[in-house]
């Protein structure tokens, strides 16, 4: 997927979240997770996922389990909980093999996006990654204050502002300096290129083929 | 006090980070911890505290296995000061903010409050304890972070790059005050690239080059002695030491332009203003 023009990469994960919407065969499903954790594995993303995707599983349990009191039959809790797992999965596959800045390109040039709306996407998922460890210091940060996590669920949650106030207010500091810095490099110009190769090459047409063909097959034989 | 003892450590899909060290650390030292980046200082400062778990050997505290007590109750007895203080900071006074960790503690009201103002009052903060502490300067924040250490009431403090980001005054202000904590009995080690303070400051130094230790001794030997190769280790010999180096039979051994000033200036014949320092 690496290879693959960005477009192409965000058109297949439609792709996917359409034929899971679609889907409601839990061994098909499961074949399609399997093909896609393959998949990551060749793009060497599943160690550092590994963990991520261990508690997504847990949450995609725990949505099929909540079902059953409902009267849902068994097969389409299960097949509830893959949905969402490939849907997941199928953006993380996408983010791991896309470069943002030939995204954002993509949606400018080939999408004919306004660049300001493509550039906010891009930049909301970049700053996933940072949030994500921005996190994990503040709360070091307040551990070695004496910071502990109590059992209880309401003294938890006031406790929770100790992390949360310090994220929230280093996050806005950091919006405003990039703001900043993006003005003074010219943000917002008349006219703007961009130097990613973002080009369709012959393995982008073969896969839109591919998606056009397994669209059609997933629609006739669901 | 704190004792390393062949502490390695891994970060999952990298190189080792550290690689058997030992280290003592002994109640009110003043030791400075050097070496290039990624040379696993900070990794070795975040397993003092318990922030990690080393993947073989162990940190003893006082005799005892660190890991008993985790973080939260190890910063009863080492604190740490990380590089950025805006990563702490969320209340909305300095005084509630250095509240923040006795409020942790199961202690009294009173045991609290002198706590807050024991360690406002060691760091200079009284005139600005209801002041918002995100509006005040960066060199204050610090400060904050460090009396948020110290209402904890730590026997050693740890310090990654306490003086990034702050003007020369200001690091000379905050040195001033590591030496009042640990002319108090309070441990004191520095991480630090700053060759000059590392001599002025620190009686010994530590030397991690590429996650082991190449050097654990005095910090003017560190200098002085040209067989320790500290370019290789990332780090440069003090401009005062190396003036000294050439000059070691007028001057002897200093740690700072002052003491080299005042050294020549005795050679000379002259007499140092011993406030001032200046030769009269």
């Amino acid at each position: 997927m690496k290879s693959l023009a960005p477009l192409c990469n965000l058109l297949l994960t439609i792709a996917v979240s359409v034929w899971t919407v679609l889907i409601w065969d839990p061994a098909s499903l499961a074949a399609m997770l399997a093909v896609q954790i393959a998949l990551l594995a060749y793009a060497g993303q599943l160690r550092k996922l590994l963990k991520g995707l261990f508690g997504l599983l847990m949450v995609a349990a725990f949505f099929s389990v909540i079902q059953l009191p409902f009267d849902v039959a068994v097969p389409i809790a299960v097949a509830s909980g893959l949905k969402m797992m490939v849907m997941t999965v199928a953006v993380l596959l996408m983010l791991g093999t896309t470069r943002l800045p030939s995204l954002t390109a993509a949606l400018v040039s080939q999408v004919k996006i306004p660049y300001e709306y493509a550039f906010m996407f891009t930049s909301a998922l970049r700053f996933m990654p940072d949030f994500i460890a921005e996190s994990h210091a503040v709360r070091e940060a307040q551990i070695c204050r004496g910071y502990v996590q109590s059992r209880n669920p309401l003294k938890r949650i006031v406790a929770y502002a100790a992390l949360v106030e310090p994220m929230v207010l280093r996050a806005i500091t950091r919006s405003e300096t990039m703001a900043m810095s993006l003005e003074l490099r010219g943000f917002g110009g008349v006219r703007r290129t961009f130097t990613q190769q973002i080009a369709f090459a012959g393995r982008d047409y073969l896969v839109l083929a591919l998606i056009v063909v397994i669209t059609a097959a997933v629609i006739r034989y669901r | 006090m704190l004792e390393i003892q062949q502490v390695s450590f891994a970060y999952p899909g990298h190189a080792p980070a550290l690689k058997n060290v030992s280290l003592s650390i002994q109640a009110g030292e003043f030791i400075g911890l050097a070496g290039r980046n990624g040379s696993g200082k900070t990794t070795l400062t975040r397993l003092m505290v318990g922030l990690g778990k080393p993947a073989s050997g162990q940190v003893m505290l006082d005799g005892k296995p660190a890991k008993d007590g985790g973080p939260a109750v190890m910063a009863r007895s080492v604190g740490y000061v990380f590089q950025n203080p805006d990563r702490q900071i969320f209340r909305d006074t300095v005084a509630s903010e250095v509240a923040y960790g006795p409020e942790q503690m199961d202690w009294s009201d009173d045991e609290r409050q002198a706590a807050v103002d024991d360690a406002l009052a060691m760091t200079g903060l009284i005139e600005v304890a209801q002041a918002y502490p995100r509006g005040l300067a960066r060199s204050f924040r610090q400060r904050i972070a460090i009396a948020s250490a110290l209402a904890l009431k730590p026997r050693l403090l740890i310090l990654d790059e306490p003086t990034s980001g702050q003007d020369a005054e200001e690091k000379k202000q905050l040195m001033q005050l590591l030496g009042k904590l640990n002319g108090q009995g309070i441990g004191v080690i520095l991480v630090t690239h700053d060759m000059e303070m590392l001599l002025e400051h620190t009686r010994r130094t530590v030397v991690l080059h590429q996650g082991e230790k190449v050097y654990d001794g005095p910090t003017q030997e560190l200098f002085a002695d040209p067989a320790h190769d500290v370019a290789a280790w990332g780090l440069r010999v003090p401009d005062v030491a190396a003036i000294a180096a050439k000059f070691a039979k007028i001057t002897g051994a200093v740690r700072s332009v002052e003491e080299l000033a005042a050294s020549i200036n005795n050679q000379l014949g002259g007499k140092t203003d011993e406030k001032s320092g200046a030769s009269v």
